[in-house]
């Protein structure tokens, strides 16, 4: 896929919710005090209660369980979403995903009489596919795309927002051949050589 | 605030507002640059996905500056960032992926060698190849493209070789050209607006595989930002102004641009006289700014009165198919598949223009091989599907694991719009951006035999990907735009009746406002239009430094 058709249907997803923030998220996501509003957020996290937490790291972890190969909370994806949704910018995503949450722990305590962290596996997949196949538009639907995408992006982003540790994320679906800040090529690199002699970038 | 006038004041720093700094700076004219985005250093362009791809570090915020599109004028506007390039300096050349095309002979006389086509607004340029041929030559020069040229049934005469070699491509180019051959089609080496070799200062390219979406750390991408505007600055005639927000171009009682008036980085209002503004802003914006600068002289909007302004509104037709090669069941036989070369190059254009209308169409366009996007977030996000097709868990992985073992190649359609009275830009009053100026409203509504024309270059495309021997072939899509792509809603003609710009890309009714970018193009060739859009401007540029030489 080349540039002009990512960038037009990248950025849009989801019934026309965006996700995108500032530039400079990196900088500002941990130099934020939490809102009043959000006091009784864990004094670990940035954005979820401990409660919070623990849902969507289970959730996270059934998009992208460990088997062979690491899986979400390997990749320290609840890390990243906890501080990807303090971005300034994506405050009304924030309000949607935690409002998700929230749904979905209700619909786990009626439909088996747990919350949906205490949940079995199985369990939590079931719940996890109502919110994937509720109509296009509804908030479910909406809740498991924010979810899936900010898991992805937490598994298969640029380490420095702390997902994807140990590049865990890039080994699994074989983004090696080009990376990260880190990897960008030092000045005077010389990348036709490298090419032929070495076979595979660095 | 007033500033202190200079003598011509650009809006926009890209394809079409660079080379006119650079020349009128040459000159020794004092020119202003105003651009809306940031100026990025080299060091700003990091490899990271979420940062270049999924954030507002080129595109701006839809709910802050939409955009409104709608399908047909029945349809209902909706809130979109397509037909935004990027907002920096360099503008869409700093996150291109540089296919630099000509158009061909044939692109300048559409409507002579097409005849009429109902329902379609197809004209002739005013200009020829013949005259744009020079100023092509001087944009290849001043950018720095690699390639080379082959002959073939659609090829563009050229007065000599492009400036740099072609760059490294993938083996796998090689057997495109061969599978190509056996189908008696031409396959053609697309050339780059990146750097094969140093080049004027420039470090050549890394073969980093990050282009496309990217700004180029290395500098070897042919952005503006990268040669036009350090050389235009190198000048001492030239101020570029980043953070700066065009609100409207201000006329005197005779009907003359006065000034530009535009926010700053403050968000402080500043007003700048200039003898003569050349407005260059993206085909969409610029005919936003212009319907935006009403005046009693024009109250609908400037050189607007024959209600020209944001009409013909031409994007590429979309079409794209994928092929993928299971590298573990293929390596024995092509160990080549293992090769890290980002580049394939490859283009066929044999159906460039059809004999007849035996396909229901005749105007085709170019097919452009390449390796997908290596973006894996954006692979994962397609690998797990969506609604009840949608996949997680498990399977999700397994998919993530399959692309691990992939290769997978692809083709781009090229194809213009036939430019139809419906698809065009207007403003919505109502509908206001974060500057409180109006935004830019876009109504599709396409000519059939576009989608006839994309359907025969997709399947074309497939039967050289099946030739290919892959394990397997998915198409993307046929129909769709790619509005990154834009031109024709400030066309230019003879006519002062149907079009907004004269053949000197000066407004028919304003005679010191000229508009630079792709909006001149009355039709946009089956090809990226960048080049084109530069070498129009060094020729507009060279006509601008004459007349204001002799005091015109």
């Amino acid at each position: 896929m080349d540039r002009r058709s990512f960038l037009q249907r990248l950025t849009f997803f989801g019934g026309g919710v965006v996700l995108l923030g500032s530039g400079a998220c990196k900088c500002s996501s941990s130099s934020e005090a939490p809102s009043q509003a959000e006091s009784n957020v864990d004094p670990a996290r940035l954005t979820f209660t401990s409660a919070e937490y623990a849902l969507v790291a289970a959730a996270c972890e059934r998009i992208l369980p460990r088997d062979e190969d690491p899986g979400a909370k390997d990749a320290g994806v609840p890390v990243y979403i906890d501080r990807m949704l303090r971005t300034p910018e994506l405050a009304q995503m924030r309000r949607d995903f935690v409002q998700g949450v929230a749904a979905l722990e209700r619909r786990s305590h009626r439909m088996f009489q747990v919350g949906f962290a205490q949940a079995a596996p199985a369990q939590q997949d079931e719940l996890l596919a109502i919110f994937k196949d509720s109509p296009e538009g509804s908030g479910e639907a909406h809740f498991y795309e924010l979810l899936l995408v900010l898991t992805l992006e937490g598994f298969l982003g640029d380490p420095s927002y702390g997902g994807n540790q140990a590049g865990v994320g890039w080994k699994l679906v074989g983004f090696d051949t080009v990376g990260s800040i880190a990897m960008a090529p030092p000045e005077g690199w010389d990348g036709p050589k490298c090419l032929h002699t070495c076979g595979r970038h660095p | 605030m007033k500033k202190e006038p200079v003598d011509i004041c650009i809006i926009g720093s890209g394809a079409g507002g660079a080379p006119m700094a650079l020349e009128l700076g040459r000159a020794g004219f004092k020119v202003v640059v105003l651009e809306k985005g940031p100026h990025y250093q080299p060091g700003d362009f990091v490899h990271d996905e979420i940062l270049n791809s999924r954030r507002n570090f080129f595109m701006p915020l839809p709910w802050e500056e939409p955009h409104l599109v709608r399908q047909g004028p029945q349809g209902r506007y909706e809130r979109s960032n397509a037909a935004w390039t990027a907002n920096c300096v360099g503008g869409g050349t700093v996150h291109m992926s540089g296919y630099f095309y000509r158009l061909k002979p044939v692109d300048f006389r559409l409507r002579s060698t097409l005849g009429a086509i109902p329902g379609t607004t197809v004209a002739d340029w005013p200009i020829s190849y013949e005259e744009l041929a020079p100023f092509y030559d001087v944009a290849e020069a001043e950018l720095g493209v690699s390639g080379e040229a082959v002959p073939h049934p659609f090829a563009e005469p050229r007065s000599g070789p492009y400036p740099l070699p072609p760059l490294d491509v993938h083996p796998i180019a090689h057997e495109v050209d061969r599978v190509c051959g056996e189908l008696g089609w031409h396959s053609l080496p697309t050339a780059r607006g990146i750097i094969s070799r140093p080049y004027r200062g420039r470090a050549g390219c890394a073969y980093c595989a990050l282009c496309g979406s990217y700004g180029c750390e290395m500098g070897a991408k042919s952005g503006t930002n990268a040669s036009l505007i350090p050389a235009a600055l190198a000048t001492g005639n030239v101020e570029l102004r980043p953070l700066c927000m065009a609100r409207s171009v201000e006329v005197d009682e005779e009907g003359r641009a006065r000034s530009v008036v535009y926010l700053d980085a403050d968000g402080v209002e500043q007003e700048q006289p200039a003898k003569v503004v050349v407005v260059s802003c993206t085909a969409v914006e610029s005919a936003r700014l212009l319907l935006n600068s009403v005046s009693n002289r024009f109250p609908r909007g400037l050189a607007n009165g024959s209600e020209q302004v944001g009409r013909n509104l031409v994007f590429s037709s979309f079409g794209e198919s994928r092929a993928t090669f299971r590298v573990s069941k293929q390596k024995a036989a092509r160990p080549w598949l293992l090769n890290p070369a980002p580049f394939v190059n490859r283009s066929v254009q044999d159906f460039y223009l059809m004999p007849d209308e035996r396909f229901g169409f005749r105007k085709g366009g170019t097919l452009g091989f390449m390796w997908t996007h290596p973006n894996p977030i954006f692979a994962a996000v397609g690998l797990a599907g969506s609604g009840t097709a949608g996949v997680f868990g498990k399977e999700l992985k397994e998919r993530m694991r399959a692309y691990r073992d992939s290769r997978i190649l692809q083709f781009e359609v090229y194809g213009e719009f036939l430019p139809t009275p419906g698809t065009s830009v207007t403003v919505v009053p109502e509908v206001k951006d974060k500057y409180d100026i109006p935004v830019a409203a876009i109504t599709l509504d396409r000519h059939p035999m576009d989608f006839a024309a994309t359907r025969f270059l997709v399947e074309r495309g497939e039967e050289i990907l099946l030739r290919l021997e892959p394990d397997d072939v998915q198409r993307v899509g046929t129909s769709g735009e790619t509005t990154i792509l834009q031109h024709g809603t400030c066309r230019f003609g003879d006519d002062p009746a149907t079009s907004v710009l004269n053949r000197d890309c000066r407004a028919h009714e304003v005679p010191n406002l000229y508009v630079v970018d792709g909006s001149f193009m009355p039709t946009a060739g089956s090809v990226p239009s960048t080049l084109t859009i530069v070498a129009n401007s060094f020729r507009v540029a060279r006509g601008l430094v004459a007349r204001m030489k002799q005091g015109l």
